[in-house]
């Protein structure tokens, strides 16, 4: 289990932590193929818990062959270097300032043109702040196009784990909800609270418990994370015919 | 010449009747008054002389006259046709063996019936004696021949074009004349029956040839398959059988690809005259023509087994470019390149990600996972050679296979298969090729030293080469795509290798390093290429990020596509599709040449090469046409059957490309398909044209007779001549009156009464 090593490997490397905070350590030599941006934003909290990356990128490289950088990379919608990193986080708990008509547009061309969002509310109440935001927001990305509960058999669900439950720090939503635009779903947003599940303190303690399921629960928060980051990076290659035979008869176990 | 006595007066019988009985009173009144004066006798002779003269005087009254007759007997002309196509060299007995070279074919039995060689009374002499004859031989057109030649005559033209032809000999005939037909009345013209034909002007005496009782054949009548089929997919074949004579028997049928059979189904032949379609499916598997064939193997008692096999040919092209892409790792590189393939329709994905390595370890049981194994045997064993490109995505083979896997990847790309390997940890050197089996056919030169770099920035330059060249080509325009180029947005991982050998389309720019970017080749007959970088999304993405637009990297990688797997449109050598012709036609073989900047070209040395079904090979020069780049070259095909045609392009002594095609040559009449004899389209054609119908085994002298007899009551052959003599114009009434009047005179001064 992943606890145990990962809880020691930080305990031991606790004096490295200031350099994790950087994606792009001059020390990191590795070829970095998925860094994890987390946007930022005007109003509200755009960075609700700050801790929660770290753990599940070491989880994503443990369990997977992608390199990634172990710290998150902080990006506004206007930077320069937005389109460095296709794929995007975006999280709080309250209301956020709406975003500028460039930064709807230029919102609009990443996630027309390949890149990810991934949405996770941090608050979990349905209809208020950071939800109400987030809906309010994508509606002006995409007029017309509400989300939608994501189907049980979605290619997200089974980028890497066969997922049957979604995790989160508390279960508000059994599913995802996402915008998807062809084939593809550029858009995902997951109510159950990700990064309070995700999250560490610095001596490798779980920051927040999971409830109702307990680390079940959390595990299955990770799952999904990596899921999603695989999703982003392989689009709907699971959905491939190759795939369908051997995955149809793992399912009916 | 005869004389007949015609009474051709022009008085009315009243009249004449009057004037008799008139001439009564007067003699009887001369009688009487001449008895006063001599005795009885002398006045009876005088009045009986008296009596001639009237009696002669009112004869002519009734205008006698003499006609001539003279009768001319017409020598009538008749044209005898005799078919000469294929199907008259099939046995004429439907009770011969079949493949009995001794049995006597059809055009035997309508020579020995026309006896030919016999004595001076033969049949045919007959005809010419009685006839002006005219010995026409019928097949594919008319061609006059000699009495003495029909001995040598050959059942060889590859058609009959009954129904036309002799419409054609009734419009060249006269209006007395006939035709006699020889033929078994099989006919394969554009014109099967007469429905709808004009009427025949001449009758036509129709002689069968062949018996259709007892007649005993199984055939496949018809073949209908496509020209061309997608490879991977199902194309159907509909066939046509049917048989004569053949009730109650069961028939096996067998379809072949090349000499393996593909399938066999058995026909159970129910009727008589039987037809049953069947249709059979084929999935092809690999790409280029290939030749099938029906058979049905020869039955005991058939008469024609030539007709039991058909063949045909397909060409199999690729619906779709099918590539295989193995990705070391989920990278931004897999997505952006599966983005593009996906989005073009004539690509057909196939992609293994390597989402977990041999030391990451899982958290829960396997079944829980999506991870599938990858089929190693499968896909470097068997299936290898149904794709059409493989891509090396940032891939090392190290950790999953042994690199002997890798000579089969040599192996598909020298047997015309593409490979291109793109940049990565995993890649060139840095992922173990210097020392595998693909160091050899990579376009740039590996020694086990090229490391792999990053974070860098590069920059793209494109080579001269690269100016031209269709991968790079993402606009039309020379100084757009230049600028293109220019705007690329600059790269951050390199793998170093030691020079290129192929050619290179991109280097890195001068304040980069100029090292190759991207570098194309060939080895065998397929084609290589290798982009030093995994970073090629970032053409895409961070473009889009600039606004500009993400096509041009969604243009290269499916031009790489296209280039890597031998696309006709990315080859410099074209060879149009050739028209089938049929022997002794001329066929147009059409070809387009591009220069290496893929310019087209009128100055290209063309080898232009055709071989005939037995290969024999043919050179044939091909001229440059107006319109530039286009080629044209003229063949006579003289045998039926699949001409290969090759074609070589050079230009200033460098060999630019080579293209190859073929085309069938066929004559669309289809002799030798079905033997049955048409008797009773025959028949119909006599009862039409006002002929007669006769069986071969009926010509002898009666049927010459009843031709005769039916052509004089058609139209007689003999011509009477008529002269009319009126004898009242001739010098003999006068001198018998005369004379009947002297003796009356002389003979009344004798006895006193002058």
């Amino acid at each position: 289990m992943m606890h145990r090593r990962h809880f020691i490997k930080l305990l031991v490397g606790s004096t490295l932590l200031p350099q994790l905070a950087y994606a792009s350590h001059p020390a990191d030599k590795r070829r970095l193929q998925f860094v994890f941006a987390q946007l930022k934003y005007r109003g509200g909290d755009w960075n609700p818990h700050p801790l929660s990356v770290t753990p599940l990128m070491e989880e994503l490289m443990a369990r997977t062959s992608v390199e990634a950088a172990t710290v998150r990379h902080e990006v506004s919608l206007t930077d320069r270097d937005l389109f460095n990193y296709p794929f995007l986080y975006l999280t709080g708990k309250y209301e956020f300032d709406p975003f500028t008509q460039d930064e709807i547009e230029i919102l609009r061309r990443f996630l027309t043109y390949g890149g990810f969002l991934l949405i996770d509310d941090a608050l979990g109440q349905q209809g208020y702040g950071f939800d109400k935001a987030v809906r309010r927001e994508m509606l002006r990305v995409f007029p017309g196009q509400e989300f939608k509960r994501m189907p049980a058999g979605h290619a997200a669900l089974r980028s890497y784990y066969l997922l049957r439950r979604i995790g989160g720090v508390r279960i508000v939503s059994p599913a995802l909800d996402g915008i998807t635009i062809g084939n593809s779903t550029p858009v995902i947003y997951c109510q159950n609270g990700l990064c309070a599940a995700w999250e560490r303190d610095q001596v490798g303690k779980w920051t927040n418990a999971c409830t109702p399921g307990g680390e079940p629960q959390r595990r299955d928060a990770f799952h999904l994370g990596i899921n999603l980051i695989l999703y982003a990076m392989t689009e709907n290659y699971k959905d491939d015919l190759i795939h369908v035979p051997f995955i149809r008869k793992r399912l009916t176990r | 010449m005869m004389k007949d006595l015609y009474l051709i007066g022009s008085l009315p019988g009243w009249l004449v009747a009057l004037i008799g009985a008139a001439t009564v009173a007067l003699l009887v009144q001369q009688f009487f008054g001449l008895k006063k004066r001599l005795p009885v006798g002398q006045a009876s002779i005088l009045t009986a002389l008296r009596a001639l003269v009237y009696g002669v005087l009112i004869f002519f009254l009734f205008g006698p006259a003499l006609i001539d007759k003279r009768v001319t007997k017409l020598r009538r002309p008749l044209t005898v046709l005799i078919d000469s196509s294929q199907s008259m060299g099939f046995p004429a007995s439907a009770k011969s063996a079949p493949g009995d070279k001794h049995a006597k074919s059809r055009l035997d039995l309508v020579r020995e019936k026309l006896d030919t060689g016999g004595g001076k009374d033969s049949l045919l002499q007959r005809l010419s004696r009685d006839y002006d004859l005219k010995l026409i031989r019928l097949g594919t057109g008319l061609e006059p021949i000699s009495t003495e030649s029909l001995a040598g005559l050959k059942a060889q033209d590859p058609g009959t074009r009954l129904l036309e032809l002799l419409q054609t000999a009734a419009r060249d005939s006269s209006a007395a004349s006939a035709l006699v037909l020889f033929t078994d009345g099989i006919t394969n013209g554009d014109k099967k029956t007469l429905d709808g034909g004009p009427a025949l002007t001449v009758p036509v005496f129709a002689v069968g040839v062949g018996e259709a009782e007892g007649f005993t054949d199984v055939r496949i009548a018809k073949v209908g398959a496509p020209e061309f089929a997608f490879r991977g997919r199902e194309f159907k074949i509909d066939l046509t059988i049917q048989a004569a004579g053949m009730k109650g028997k069961s028939v096996p049928l067998f379809f072949n690809r090349g000499k393996n059979i593909v399938t066999t189904r058995t026909v159970a032949i129910d009727a008589d005259v039987f037809e049953q379609k069947i249709t059979l499916a084929f999935t092809p598997k690999d790409l280029g023509t290939h030749g099938f064939s029906a058979n049905i193997p020869a039955q005991v008692g058939e008469q024609i087994t030539q007709n039991n096999q058909k063949e045909f040919k397909v060409d199999v092209q690729r619906d779709k470019i099918r590539i295989l892409t193995l990705s070391g790792s989920p990278a931004w590189n897999y997505r952006f390149l599966r983005m593009a393939m996906k989005q073009d329709p004539l690509i057909e994905l196939v992609s293994f990600v390597f989402l977990r390595t041999p030391t990451d370890t899982v958290d829960v049981p396997e079944s829980q996972l999506s991870l599938i194994p990858f089929p190693i045997d499968d896909i470097f064993l068997e299936e290898l050679k149904n794709f059409d490109v493989i891509f090396f995505d940032d891939f090392s083979h190290r950790a999953y296979f042994n690199p002997s896997y890798l000579e089969r990847v040599r192996d598909f790309v020298r047997d015309g298969g593409g490979l291109a390997m793109l940049g990565g940890p995993r890649s060139f050197d840095a992922g173990g090729y210097g020392e595998s089996a693909l160091k050899e056919l990579l376009p740039v030169e590996l020694d086990g030293k090229g490391a792999y770099q990053a974070p860098v920035t590069l920059s793209a330059a494109l080579t001269p080469a690269g100016k031209a060249h269709p991968i790079t080509r993402l606009l039309p325009d020379p100084k757009s795509n230049e600028e293109a180029w220019s705007k690329m947005p600059a790269l951050t991982g390199m793998n170093q290798v030691r020079a290129a050998r192929g050619e290179t389309l991109i280097n890195t720019s001068a304040d980069s390093g100029g090292a190759p970017l991207l570098t194309i080749g060939r080895f065998g007959k397929g084609r290589t290429l290798a982009l030093m970088s995994d970073d090629a999304w970032r053409w895409n993405f961070i473009a889009v990020g600039n606004k500009e637009s993400p096509q041009n990297h969604l243009k290269l990688v499916r031009q790489a596509a296209r280039w890597l797997a031998q696309e006709p449109s990315f080859e410099q050598v074209q060879l149009r599709p050739i028209a089938s012709v049929q022997p002794g036609e001329k066929s147009q073989i059409k070809l387009k040449v591009l220069k290496d900047d893929f310019t087209p070209t009128r100055q290209a040395a063309v080898q232009l090469r055709v071989f005939d079904p037995d290969g024999a090979p043919t050179v044939v020069a091909a001229s440059a046409d107006s319109e530039e780049g286009e080629y044209t070259g003229e063949f006579i095909p003289t045998k039926e059957g699949t001409h290969r045609v090759e074609v070589e392009a050079s230009l200033g002594g460098k060999v630019l490309g080579k293209d190859r095609g073929s085309f069938s040559a066929a004559f669309a009449y289809g002799e030798t398909d079905d033997g049955l004899p048409r008797l009773d389209l025959l028949k119909q054609i006599a009862e039409n044209s006002k002929g007669e119908y006769f069986s071969i085994n009926d010509w002898n002298d009666k049927a010459l007779e009843k031709i005769a007899t039916k052509l004089e009551t058609i139209a007689p052959s003999q011509l009477v001549e008529q002269r009319q003599t009126r004898l009242w114009s001739t010098l003999w009434p006068f001198s018998i009156v005369l004379a009947l009047l002297s003796v009356e005179w002389w003979m009344r001064r004798k006895w006193g009464l002058i």
